[in-house]
């Protein structure tokens, strides 16, 4: 019973990373209809940038707001030099190639400056202990990953259910000429949900990193499992990251838990569930 | 990481033509070099008398994927010791050309014809993974071609897959295993659980300890096998583990996979309850500065430790540094022995490759001091015989380190599988 509650603590704490993931990449997907391979990357481009100001600055919480805004800022430039040139409804393969392409460059660029040794993040001073849940002890920064994922849900929600930039938003999920041609500067739009985008990720790369360090391929690993939950939660919908992410992470921990040969096989099979009763994933929009 | 200076000497002997590294050197300070070293290569290619012909060694390691750091690392040691012999041995001149293997069995498999049947190379060395390693003994069985195995450890290339063309200067993954479950029986605990990562090496290594641990009369808790090549968040593990609480945790992991397991291990407070014994990747000096003080105490087994007390060793640590900025590693070490061993192959032919047949006769009477202490190759098994040390993790004026705390001996694989 105890392991029971440990461990869907421990899928809780991997969802709300995966969650703050999926909801740039759902933005991103949803929104722009933009297949970015490149998401992975910012993930690991925010650890590693979050890795180095946190040992040249020494405050875990600095690198927290600022890496965000600088890979957000990232995003956004590339966005507007590179991917408006790739929008288009028969386009998609000219977007995995690109985005491919620009993971494949971030990897050498990380490579070069950060080298190939796995580094770690130490967990902020203030949170490096523990508490005893049930006469197990539990590491005290996963629990404040579940919140930092919780506000970040709420954010989040209020910006797309009760401002004006999210009506914009989810209008442009089901109709972006209709969007266009009510005057509103789509392109701009597009620029600013990508640097989002980007930012959630970064934002997710620092949460991570001293949960599970920073090495080569990390980036492919952390883009398949948003994907996964993407797909699973549908496009472009904020609930579809969130509930998609927690169903994942349970699928995932308890997989591990239970069946480790074969727990990373489990998530596609859910996936493959989930698709052929929902083809749209669990909150996809219907048209598109 | 290895630092890449850039060079000025165009006859510079390393040609690493792997792509994606390719564009970035180009792009950076070495650019100039890089082209240099390729009209090199291509001059030296078309001159007529053998001798001058330099010697080609196809190196094939992971430059990118979760084990990169392995293959920069035997790359270092290989390079520095032929650096050493100023790239000459059997009276030619030596140079390497290597490749990216990304520690798929497929693009190795690509990546060897290339270095054979395209480059030319006159033998082959490197291959991290056992899966690599695997996959391709056929072809260099078939093609009668020699490769020196720097670091895999499958124990069936010792065993039921061996090949005369195939010998391994590093280790199998039995061989320091099997003498740390009969230590850990009675000097740490009688219940163990154990933890791996679900490929060959991890279940060679689990086998290993499992054999001795058990016929000492300890006794298996449980088996672990997590994802390979990534365990990806390793929380739901360390949770299992503590379930079954055992007198003692055995564990198999390298690279990132080491640093999630032994630091989860230390943050869920295991750490302090249940001594951590495994096989020395787990906490070798490649991933422990990353690891912290969550590696300290933590036991193992392994063939070699940077602190190791022999003279080639405490050369070999102390010129590794100064040419590469970071402490050796195993891996480097690995590297370094094969460079010796490819020397001498060489020398025993004096630089005739054509020789293929003597090239794998002089591998049987190979022995030498290495960093490890001594070392030599066994024609049975075809792997080194060599002594198997129990190491702490300490803390020695303020930085982690494998510390020696016993000698176990020397060890040879038995060449079949009647010890696990």
């Amino acid at each position: 019973m105890n392991d029971l509650i440990v461990q869907s603590i421990n899928s809780i704490v991997f969802s709300m990373l995966l969650f703050i993931m999926a909801a740039g990449l759902s933005l991103i997907f949803g929104h722009m209809n933009f297949i970015n391979l490149a998401h992975g990357s910012f993930y690991v481009l925010g650890g590693y940038i979050g890795y180095t100001m946190i040992s040249k600055i020494g405050s875990y919480w600095v690198a927290l707001l600022i890496v965000p805004i600088l890979v957000g800022l990232v995003g956004a430039t590339i966005e507007f030099l590179f991917l408006r040139r790739l929008y288009g409804k028969h386009r998609h393969l000219e977007q995995v190639l690109f985005t491919m392409g620009l993971a494949l460059i971030t990897a050498d660029i990380i490579r070069s400056n950060w080298g190939t040794y796995v580094v770690t993040v130490k967990t902020p001073l203030l949170l490096d202990g523990s508490i005893s849940i049930l006469d197990s002890q539990f590491p005290l920064y996963r629990l404040v990953v579940i919140g930092i994922g919780l506000t970040i849900a709420v954010v989040l929600w209020i910006l797309m259910q009760r401002t004006r930039l999210g009506i914009i938003l989810r209008a442009g999920v089901f109709d972006k000429n209709l969007v266009s041609e009510s005057g509103i500067n789509i392109q701009v739009i597009f620029t600013g949900i990508f640097g989002l985008g980007s930012a959630l990720a970064a934002l997710a790369g620092v949460i991570g990193a001293p949960l599970h360090s920073l090495y080569p391929g990390l980036q492919f690993e952390i883009l398949v499992l948003t994907l996964a939950v993407v797909i699973v939660g549908g496009l472009g919908s904020l609930q579809g990251a969130f509930f998609g992410s927690l169903l994942i992470g349970i699928a995932d921990t308890f997989g591990k838990a239970l069946l480790p040969e074969i727990s990373l096989f489990l998530i596609f099979a859910l996936m493959a569930i989930v698709l052929l009763a929902k083809p749209m994933g669990l909150f996809g929009a219907q048209s598109n | 990481m290895i630092s890449h200076k850039p060079q000025t000497d165009f006859t510079h002997p390393i040609i690493r033509s792997y792509s994606r590294r390719k564009i970035l050197k180009l792009a950076g300070a070495g650019a100039v070099a890089y082209t240099g070293s390729l009209a090199t290569a291509c001059s030296n290619r078309s001159s007529s008398s053998t001798s001058d012909v330099p010697i080609k060694i196809g190196v094939l390691l992971p430059y990118s994927g979760i084990y990169a750091t392995l293959g920069d690392s035997i790359s270092a040691g290989l390079e520095m010791y032929l650096d050493q012999l100023g790239y000459r041995a059997g009276g030619r001149n030596v140079q390497i050309v290597a490749e990216d293997t990304e520690m798929k069995p497929d693009i190795a498999q690509q990546k060897a014809r290339k270095l054979i049947e395209q480059d030319k190379v006159d033998l082959v060395a490197g291959i991290v993974s056992t899966g690599v390693l695997y996959g391709l003994r056929e072809y260099f069985h078939n093609n009668k071609k020699l490769l020196i195995c720097a670091n895999a450890g499958g124990n069936k290339i010792s065993r039921d897959m061996k090949s005369p063309y195939i010998w391994r200067s590093s280790f199998s993954n039995w061989q320091p295993n099997w003498p740390l479950g009969l230590w850990a029986y009675h000097n740490v605990g009688n219940k163990v659980f154990m933890s791996a990562p679900d490929y060959g090496a991890g279940h060679n290594m689990v086998d290993a300890f499992a054999h001795s641990f058990q016929s000492a009369g300890g006794t298996i808790l449980g088996k672990q096998f997590t994802p390979f090549p990534s365990m990806g968040d390793p929380a739901p593990f360390i949770t299992e583990i503590r379930k079954s609480n055992p007198s003692m945790v055995f564990c198999f992991y390298s690279g990132s996979a080491a640093v999630a397991f032994v630091k989860a291990y230390d943050e869920f407070g295991l750490s302090k309850d249940i001594p951590l014994v495994c096989s020395g990747f787990a906490v070798e000096e490649d991933v422990l500065p990353a690891q912290g003080s969550a590696a300290l105490g933590a036991i193992s087994g392994l063939h070699w430790a940077l602190l190791l007390d022999n003279e080639t060793n405490r050369k070999f640590i102390t010129a590794y540094k100064d040419r590469t900025n970071v402490d050796a590693n195993v891996f480097a070490v690995q590297g370094y022995d094969t460079g010796r061993i490819i020397s001498n192959i060489l020398d025993e032919v004096q630089g005739d490759t054509s020789a293929t047949s003597r090239m794998l006769e002089s591998l049987h009477d190979v022995s030498f001091s290495s960093p490890r202490g001594p070392f030599k190759l066994d024609p049975k098994s075809q792997n080194p015989t060599q002594h198997v040390y129990v190491r702490e993790v300490k803390e020695i004026e303020g930085k982690l380190h494998n510390v020696v705390i016993e000698d176990l001996g020397e060890f040879t694989d038995p060449g079949d599988n009647s010890l696990g």
